[in-house]
């Protein structure tokens, strides 16, 4: 018989106390993820937050999960290790847009298309904070930064065509400004069976002005209140590419497909419902003998 | 009856020659030779130059070898490639409907063996690699062979392909007997009956995959490149009976990564490669050291710099493995020898990384990887055991305990209670991070200090595990030889070769890299008459090593970068010259 839920956002809060600026677009995060976590009645000891480096990727630090913090870019590939090797955790990504998109930006694309069943969330606010301000991948043209102080002269990558053209199941940004609206996506994203993708619109405060909190409200409208079929591919790649270009900037779940199978079931070992963290160690007389047959 | 053989196959890429060698040394191991074999091959898939040589004895096999005493020669371009390799003494097996050897001007002692093999090919089959099977039919005449065994070998290896395959194979190969029969080539060995022994022949990097199997191995990662991809190819070959994860991923960080990943989530793991993809991994190498982390990571090495020379060996990469990531962590550095070690050292990796937590680096060579050796009962059957961790966790648990050996106990995620924070910053016993806002605070200064040396002090404890090395041979010798990794049996040769010379030599070879056994190798080195190292790089890193930790100079060095393994007799001209001229 299972035990009653009773695990509060406190419980999932670590006794060290977040150290990003005051009003900082994380701290928002930071709550959505927890009330998700409660909201599907996950038990703290088998949720594992993985990050980069980054203002964001503090976040591991601040949460009672099992947490880790790994190196700037490679949360992706680590939360797949883990995944893999024990697919009854629910293991979840968080950085920032220089973490996965600038550094990491290769590990973003192979997960979209692999499938594999973990969260990836973005706290995307246009700069690199940590560093103290310089231009990131989201960085719009004519920018200043530390880096451009005459203005960006570069493209920004659109992330949401990104991972849909890569063949991400789940795709959905959200609003910092916005924790009800927010935590829903999350916790529809960690619901979702397959890889899901959430870029959230986050202000920082500090070294952003352009991208702030009044910024984004005056912009973003939800698709949930259009109509829009979030299986229609067409649809939501078109709402993907209303960033910078339009007064209006989505936000919402663009795109959820189910019906594809994730790498997990996929996979000839995942498949026969076999933990590899967990499977025993010794080698048995037939697997010796199917191993080593082609030797003799 | 001469001791031991070497047959050497020459070809192009694409003319069955891997197939060949893998025949014709299991036909041997079936009649109990003990077998070496090496594939000489440049980076094309079709075309170019490649060779065989097999090697066998009813004796231990030491090297490859260097002359070959039958050569066979599969085209015309390789016939006229080869000649500068041909001994004066060889036989040459050649097609000679389309091989003209007084074209090339051979050596004249050789015996031409010619085999009208484009003609003998026509009445059978149109496949050209049928030539392979009838020159092995000449060959198997010549040493004597059993026709039975053979034929026993050739449906094992291609029975899935269905009987008419059989069927031509053994027709190719009567046709290559009789041919010999008629035309009276004079067998080397007479033909006897063999015991047929039950012994494998296997690859190093089979073996090293073998070795992480036994002790557990269950998450295994990688990104082709040669010559670590072949422990993909085979450990991907029987994964849906292995009950693990093996995955290729976009590049080597995320083959590290992933790694990690599983090894932290509780799976024995490691991930393999070459130099480039290891440039690749070490900052995430560096992270397992700081979060403790179980990882084992192959660096098959081979020629560099950079792309270098991809198909062919060296042992340059050692001081990469040293500084493999940035700052101070535990590493172990490990150099495998023959087959059987890598074997040995597959599991040995696993379960260190897993008892210390730390990183094990296996320098593995292309040599070593792609070697093919008949070796004794590998002992797969093993009872394992888990190491620190713990499943139930009190409310004192602390993931990074400071502890005396430096080793604390671990929970793994899914584990009630059991939650801690790790990152890849400093941190304190429950595992919060003093890199931001508590970095430099006066209290943080001895956790800082503290952690460092509970990390380091693994390996004090480590190395008393671990087989100290030794001197192998006479005390009194006029040199001794030292050697790392894959050219321990070529420096054994040599030795045997300087006793037939009347010198005596004897042999230090070195596993364990890191941790160092510094107080023993000084005082095997201090003792020494002469010392001459052998590596196959440019520099002598090993020997530059060995001063730095213990003081000694190794004073000759025999040293080779061509991209070939050091054969015996250059480390016998060395030795011989060094001796004599003092």
């Amino acid at each position: 018989m299972s035990e009653e839920y009773t695990l509060s956002l406190k419980d999932f809060e670590s006794s060290f106390k977040p150290t990003w600026c005051p009003g900082c677009g994380n701290f928002s995060q930071w709550r959505a993820i927890r009330q998700a976590l409660i909201e599907l009645e996950i038990p703290q000891e088998e949720v594992v937050v993985v990050s980069g480096i980054g203002c964001s990727s503090h976040i591991p630090n601040f949460l009672k999960v099992y947490g880790l913090q790994t190196l700037h870019g490679r949360g992706i590939p680590t939360a797949t290790g883990i995944r893999l090797a024990n697919p009854k955790l629910t293991v979840m990504v968080y950085g920032g847009d220089g973490d996965i998109y600038g550094i990491g930006g290769n590990h973003f694309l192979h997960s979209c298309r692999r499938n594999v069943d973990i969260i990836t969330i973005v706290s995307n606010n246009y700069v690199y904070g940590l560093t103290t301000g310089q231009a990131s991948a989201t960085t719009p043209v004519g920018t200043i930064t530390r880096t451009t102080p005459r203005g960006s002269i570069e493209n920004p990558l659109n992330p949401i065509s990104v991972a849909l053209a890569a063949g991400a199941t789940f795709v959905a940004r959200g609003f910092s400004g916005d924790l009800k609206h927010l935590s829903w996506i999350i916790k529809e994203a960690i619901a979702h069976r397959g890889f899901a993708y959430v870029d959230v619109l986050s202000p920082c405060i500090t070294f952003n002005k352009n991208q702030t909190f009044d910024y984004f409200r005056q912009k973003v409208y939800k698709v949930e209140d259009t109509g829009h079929d979030k299986e229609n591919f067409s649809g939501a790649l078109d709402l993907g590419s209303q960033v910078f270009i339009k007064d209006k900037i989505p936000i919402g779940i663009f795109y959820q497909i189910e019906n594809k199978t994730t790498y997990e079931e996929r996979d000839y070992t995942l498949n026969q419902g076999i933990i590899p963290a967990q499977a025993p160690l010794d080698l048995t007389d037939e697997q010796i003998d199917i191993i080593t047959e082609e030797f003799y | 009856m001469k001791k031991d053989l070497a047959v050497r196959f020459v070809g192009s890429a694409g003319d069955g020659l891997v197939s060949l060698g893998l025949l014709f040394g299991k036909i041997l191991k079936m009649h109990n030779f003990n077998v070496l074999a090496f594939r000489s091959y440049q980076s094309v898939i079709r075309g170019g130059y490649n060779s065989y040589q097999i090697r066998f004895s009813h004796n231990e096999v030491l090297s490859v070898g260097e002359d070959a005493d039958i050569i066979v020669l599969l085209n015309k371009h390789v016939a006229k490639l080869h000649k500068p390799l041909v001994n004066a003494n060889a036989m040459v097996i050649y097609d000679e409907d389309i091989i003209d050897l007084d074209e090339f001007d051979y050596p004249e002692d050789i015996v031409k063996l010619g085999i009208p093999l484009s003609a003998i090919i026509k009445e059978i089959s149109k496949l050209k690699v049928l030539k392979n099977i009838v020159s092995f039919g000449a060959i198997s005449h010549l040493l004597g062979l059993d026709v039975e065994l053979i034929k026993e070998v050739i449906l094992e290896q291609f029975g899935g392909k269905g009987e008419k395959v059989i069927i031509t194979n053994y027709e190719a190969l009567d046709k290559g007997i009789k041919f010999a029969e008629e035309n009276s080539w004079l067998p080397i060995w007479e033909k006897h009956k063999f015991g047929k022994a039950r012994q494998m022949i296997i690859s190093g990097n089979e073996a090293i995959a073998l070795g992480m199997l036994s002790a557990g191995l269950k998450f295994y990662s990688g990104y082709p490149m040669t010559p670590a991809t072949s422990i993909v190819h085979y450990l991907t070959k029987h994964l849906p009976k292995l009950g693990m994860i093996v995955k290729q991923t976009e590049d080597e960080i995320a083959a590290v990564g992933m790694a990690i990943g599983a090894a932290y989530c509780g799976a024995r793991a490691a991930t393999g490669t070459s130099g480039g993809g290891f440039s690749l991994m070490t900052e995430l190498i560096g992270m397992a050291g700081i979060e403790e982390i179980p990882l084992v990571v192959i660096n098959s090495q081979r020629a560099g710099p950079s792309t270098g020379m991809a198909t062919k060996t060296e042992q340059a990469d050692l001081f990469q493995a040293f500084g493999a990531s940035q700052g101070e962590f535990p590493k172990v550095i490990i150099a495998p020898s023959t087959v059987e070690d890598a074997f040995k050292v597959g599991s040995e990796a696993v379960e260190i990384a897993e008892k210390y937590q730390v990183v094990v680096i296996v320098l593995l060579d292309l040599y070593l990887s792609e070697l093919n050796a008949t070796v004794r009962k590998l002992e797969l059957k093993r009872k394992n055991q888990r190491y620190n961790i713990i499943e139930k966790p009190d409310e004192n648990y602390r993931r990074y305990e400071i502890t005396e050996t430096g080793v604390s106990k671990r929970t793994i995620p899914g584990t009630k209670n059991g939650m801690f924070f790790t990152g890849s910053s400093e941190r304190t016993e429950e595992g919060t991070s003093i890199a931001s806002t508590l970095a430099g605070l006066p209290d943080t200064l001895p956790i800082r200090v503290e952690m460092v040396k509970k990390r380091m002090r693994k390996l004090d404890y480590l190395v008393k595990e671990l087989d100290q090395p030794k001197l192998d041979g006479p005390a009194d010798a006029e040199i001794t030889l030292i050697s790392w990794g894959s050219t321990v049996n070529i420096v054994k040769e040599a030795i045997l070769q300087l006793s037939e010379e009347g010198i005596k030599a004897n042999h230090l070879h070195i596993k364990y890299i890191t941790p160092f056994h510094t107080d023993e190798v000084k005082k095997i080195l201090v003792n020494s008459k002469r010392k001459m190292i052998v590596e196959q790089n440019f520099s002598g890193q090993l020997r530059d090593f060995i001063r730095m930790k213990t003081g000694v100079s190794i004073e000759h060095k025999l040293l080779r970068w061509d991209g070939e393994p050091i054969i015996p007799s250059q480390i016998v001209g060395k030795a011989m010259e060094v001796v004599k001229n003092e």
